[in-house]
């Protein structure tokens, strides 16, 4: 028993001494690139085949892909940046990238794409995403993907309603007439609901912006003392005032990690989404009819725009590269911001790719699809607040739900929030 | 013959009483099954379910189908075989390396008086407060300067020099300061050492700690996925728990499968732990010891 | 006399012996740990964002979070809440099952394995069941509770969802797993001598006063550990809050640590962060110093009393 157990433990203490030996050929040089396609995902398969057309398609380089789940990419890509062992491409959030310029851990791709004209199509790619990853008039990272936030309506709930596709709201004051046709109460509890301002993926800011105001002023300092931004947080108080909010809050509960989704579950006729859902509805295969629409503007000089992010591509530079990887990555960076391969990532993983040529393609014969374009020219990304950088979630929420809740007026959320983020900015000063 | 009656009597309703006693333990154990069975019953029902059905999230509980080939699938999509492999090269060397630098740490802190002991207990008790992810990035640093970085090492070599280990060191503490001291004092009168006594008196004495820091060690590195995902760098050395995590998209997604997949691999662990606990009934007893 | 000289010996040679047992432990302390621990409480010195270079600001985190910071207080208070409710929760529900557990019936391995089921399976079957029973709309806990809500005319309650019962609701939650420390009761239970029990049997000793003055007092190095250790846990609490709550509604649920994985992967600040970090640790270690101070009413078989 005891000699059985040595021979296994040393057989295992081999083993993980001598693992198995990654398959580049050796005379290639290679290129690490990370996604999020890990083995076992829908798209992984497509992901690799993708990744294996561009090492045919040449001898110099080998790239290497790497996928990790959406969840974990970012826990993952942030150790590597900051100890620098980061691959040589990856995948990163376009609106930050400023915060790593200036870190130095990035290539500048502006000098590439000098040297190299004709390698990427920039006049394809949206004016708004280049923006973000622009840092001192030098391009950083290229946008990837673009997102989007559409009003999705179920048509089954409408025709139920009496309503048919052309009643569909294009205003703040429309919507709250259709909505209320929408609702079906019994007793106490609510059956179906016809919009909440504050479901799905629908933002105080968002709304904000349609109102012609903001979270900032130019300068970064908080503004939201207005009687303006106390009025658009009022309406989405007010929107559903003849229920309460906790039975409010339970029945729009949804939980993204796991796909539950208000929208999705048939609960709620009209609902503000990113593009995304329409994949999820597509994928599990749903059987109910609906449509996307642009959201709904305020009534009196409302402005076109919906809040967009989206994923940059990004060269990384680990103070080590030796000028081949950088070339070979420069390459890859290429062929995946080429038309043909972003034609199909988007077709395998069902996001909105940042090449608008590409999307077109993508899109033509698909309704919704074609419509959720549309709307991705109006999308406008948040501004990187270096003393606050998740000022739109964690940093506003809490008063957010105090002002929904009635626990503060929204005079008095509005100004503690303030509060908050100049004590942040004052803090944040105190370190630099 | 009354006064010989009398002690049949009392044995048969003090039967009855344990048999009645036994019957209430039976119900309010059952009940209280309940209650921790669910979460795998609906892992089980989740794990049967069609992409449809999860989209209405809580609203349906029974899949109207059940879809048996989730299962199939789950093997099929991941590479099950090398996570499994791997796992379990994993598993067994730090399970074997925490029992024996956890026992050892223990029996100097339990049975042994040595300068220092009671303020190297507090800084093992601290090493246990500060949260892990303030010393992430320093240590993957230090692994990627000595050369760790794309092997199993950094997952495993911690665990012989008492990585993680400070919470079993204590356990283990524990169990050995609850055997007696005589036995030790009069092993040492028969001119044994202190590693004789530690291998023919304390370890065999303690099975029943050993079997539940093994287990538990068991238990948190066969599903501990942050772990491998942050240290391992090559994904031929990933693990069932990491590997796993592939199930879980953006956007909810493929969770049966996930559901399926946590299944198989929830499944030896709970065979472990059904083997484990026998020896909390046959545990050792000094039933022979004098004071 | 060659026995005592013995012994007298080895006292003098347990010194060496002590640093020889603990040194495998003592080595990675030294060489694998100090490293990493030396950086963190570097990092706490500075403006470290985790992808520049620290720059040194000396006091000026601790400074902030002391003074100038009331989500530090907020979250302070929050997990205080939590320790002092989950953790005796936690010991009393984790002894409960192990008495229950303890017994010869028929079937015991059974339950056992069911018992210990919620701590094997994954955090995201856990979640999805605790919405089941808990969501206010849909949830199972709050259909049962619907005649009784009509009873006396309430609004059902919000569970997680409500402001001033999601930190219950929370710890409610966590029991789930108590079957961890029912484990290391059932294994403490092995080790009480049988011959205790025998001669508390001879004296006519009911199954009450065994447990009282023979199981419960032996059982105090395991309640010990899993009191100290609760504690530990419970000022780092942060999953559940972070998987069901997001630290809501209204920050009821933001307990520290969620508090300081925000600084960091939020506000990009590792060096507020580790300040946090070096804060709890002495707050935690203050307190575990002093409970520490209960082990003389623990009762070890091994020594003397």
């Amino acid at each position: 028993m005891k000699k059985f157990l040595s021979i296994l433990l040393l057989g295992l203490l081999s083993l993980a001494l001598y693992g198995c030996n990654d398959d580049t050929p050796t005379d290639r040089i290679e290129i690490t690139f990370w996604h999020m396609s890990p083995v076992g995902s829908a798209s992984f398969s497509d992901t690799r085949r993708i990744i294996t057309e561009f090492n045919q398609s040449q001898d110099v380089y080998f790239v290497k892909g790497t996928g990790f789940s959406f969840w974990d990419y970012w826990d993952k890509i942030a150790v590597a940046i900051s100890s620098r062992t980061a691959p040589d491409i990856g995948l990163s959030t376009i609106d930050d990238v400023p915060i790593r310029a200036e870190a130095g851990v990035l290539y500048n791709l502006s000098e590439l794409i000098e040297a190299d004209p004709d390698g990427i199509e920039i006049d394809q790619l949206y004016d708004s995403q280049l923006s973000f990853a622009t840092y001192d008039g030098h391009l950083y990272a290229l946008p990837f993907t673009a997102t989007t936030r559409v009003l999705y309506y179920n048509l089954d709930m409408f025709t139920a309603a009496g309503l048919s596709a052309d009643d569909v709201p294009t205003t703040w004051s429309e919507l709250h007439t259709v909505a209320k046709q929408l609702d079906i109460v019994q007793g106490s509890s609510i059956q179906q609901l016809g919009f909440d301002p504050t479901y799905g993926n629908a933002t105080y800011h968002g709304y904000l912006w349609q109102a012609g105001l903001d979270f900032f002023d130019e300068d970064l300092n908080p503004t939201l003392n207005t009687q303006g931004h106390i009025d658009v947080l009022q309406w989405m108080i007010d929107f559903n005032s003849e229920f309460t909010r906790s039975q409010l809050t339970a029945f729009g509960d949804a939980n993204t990690m796991l796909g539950i989704n208000p929208f999705a579950g048939e609960r709620v006729a009209m609902m503000i989404e990113v593009d995304s859902l329409y994949q999820t509805i597509k994928e599990a295969g749903a059987d109910f009819n609906f449509g996307v629409t642009s959201i709904p503007v305020p009534d009196d000089g409302g402005i076109r725009v919906n809040w967009g992010s989206g994923f940059s591509v990004e060269m990384y530079d680990n103070n080590k590269n030796t000028p081949d990887k950088k070339a070979g990555a420069w390459e890859f960076l290429k062929y995946l911001m080429s038309k043909d391969t972003q034609k199909d990532l988007s077709e395998t993983n069902g996001w909105i790719m940042a090449h608008q040529g590409a999307m077109l393609e993508v899109a033509e014969g698909d309704a919704i699809m074609t419509r959720i374009l549309e709307e991705v020219a109006y999308a406008r990304d948040k501004v990187y607040v270096p003393y606050a950088p998740s000022w739109h979630g964690n940093d506003w929420q809490s008063y957010y739900n105090d002002a929904l809740t009635g626990k503060k007026t929204a005079a008095q959320a509005l100004a503690d929030a303030r509060a908050n983020y100049l004590q942040k900015k004052a803090n944040w000063e105190a370190t630099r | 013959m009354s006064e010989l009656m009398l002690p049949k009597q009392k044995y048969r309703s003090r039967k009855k009483r344990a048999r009645i006693v036994r019957l209430i333990l039976h119900i309010v154990l059952l009940l209280c099954s309940l209650v921790f069975v669910f979460p795998f019953l609906w892992m089980l029902v989740t794990a049967l379910k069609t992409p449809a059905e999860l989209l209405r999230g809580i609203d349906v509980f029974f899949p109207a189908k059940p879809q048996w080939s989730n299962f199939i699938d789950a093997v099929q999509k991941i590479p099950f075989f090398m996570y499994l492999k791997n796992s379990l090269i994993i598993v067994v060397l730090v399970v074997f390396g925490t029992v024996m630098s956890a026992t050892t740490a223990a029996y100097a802190f339990a049975k042994l008086r040595w300068k220092g002991r009671d303020k190297w207990f507090i800084v093992m008790l601290a090493t246990m407060m500060l949260p892990i992810q303030v010393i992430l990035i320093p240590t993957y640093v230090m692994y990627s300067w000595i050369g760790w970085l794309g092997t199993r090492l950094p997952m495993i070599v911690p665990a012989f020099f008492g990585g993680g280990a400070a919470f079993y060191i204590f356990l283990m503490r524990q169990f050995f300061k609850g055997i007696p001291k005589e036995l030790t004092e009069s092993a040492i009168i028969d001119g044994a050492n202190h590693f004789q006594i530690f291998l023919k008196i304390m370890l065999p004495l303690s099975k029943p700690a050993i079997v539940t820091v093994a287990l538990f060690t068991f238990m948190g590195t066969w599903n501990d996925y942050f772990g491998p995902l942050i240290f391992l760098s090559n994904p031929d050395h990933w693990t069932l728990a990491l590997g796993l995590r592939a199930f879980q998209t953006q956007y909810g997604g493929q969770y049966n499968l996930m559901m399926a997949a946590s299944i198989l691999i929830m499944l030896p662990t709970l065979i472990i732990f059904f083997f484990a606990q026998k020896t909390f009934i046959e545990g050792i007893k000094f039933t022979g010891i004098k004071g | 006399m060659g026995k005592t000289i013995s012994i007298i010996k080895m006292r003098k040679q347990e010194n060496l012996i002590g640093y020889l047992f603990a040194s495998p432990w003592l080595f990675g302390l030294i060489v694998l740990g100090f490293f990493p621990i030396l950086m963190s409480f570097y990092f706490s010195f500075t403006n470290y964002n985790m992808v520049s270079a620290p720059k040194i600001i000396w006091f000026e985190n601790y400074r902030i979070l002391l003074t100038n910071d009331n989500l530090f207080w907020k979250s302070l208070g929050i997990t205080l809440y939590h320790v002092v409710i989950a953790v005796p929760l936690g010991i009393f529900v984790g002894l409960f099952l192990a008495f229950l557990l303890n017994s010869k019936i028929k079937g015991i391995s059974i339950y056992r394995t069911l018992f210990y089921l919620p701590n094997v399976v994954s955090v995201v079957a856990m979640t999805l069941l605790w919405m089941w029973l808990f969501q206010p709309n849909f949830g199972l806990i709050n259909q049962l509770l619907k005649p009784l809500y009509d009873l006396f005319k309430m609004e059902p309650l919000g569970w997680y969802l409500d402001q001033d019962l999601s930190k219950l609701t929370l710890i409610l939650m966590g029991l789930w797993t108590a079957g961890g420390s029912m484990v290391i009761y059932l294994a403490q239970m092995q080790d009480i001598p049988v011959t205790l029990y025998e001669s508390a049997d001879i004296d006519g000793a009911s199954w009450f006063k065994k447990m009282i003055h023979i199981t419960l007092p032996l059982m105090t190095p395991s309640i010990f550990f899993n009191f100290i250790m609760g504690l530990i846990g419970s000022f780092q609490v942060f999953t559940i809050a972070y998987i069901m709550t997001g630290g809501g509604p209204s920050r009821s649920t933001y307990y520290y640590a969620y508090y300081l994985f925000d600084k960091m992967m939020n506000d990009n600040a590792m060096g507020m962060a580790s300040a946090m970090a070096w804060i709890l640790l002495v707050i935690v270690l203050i307190v575990t110093v002093f409970a520490l101070r209960l082990n003389k009413y623990v009762f070890y078989l091994g020594e003397d009393s």
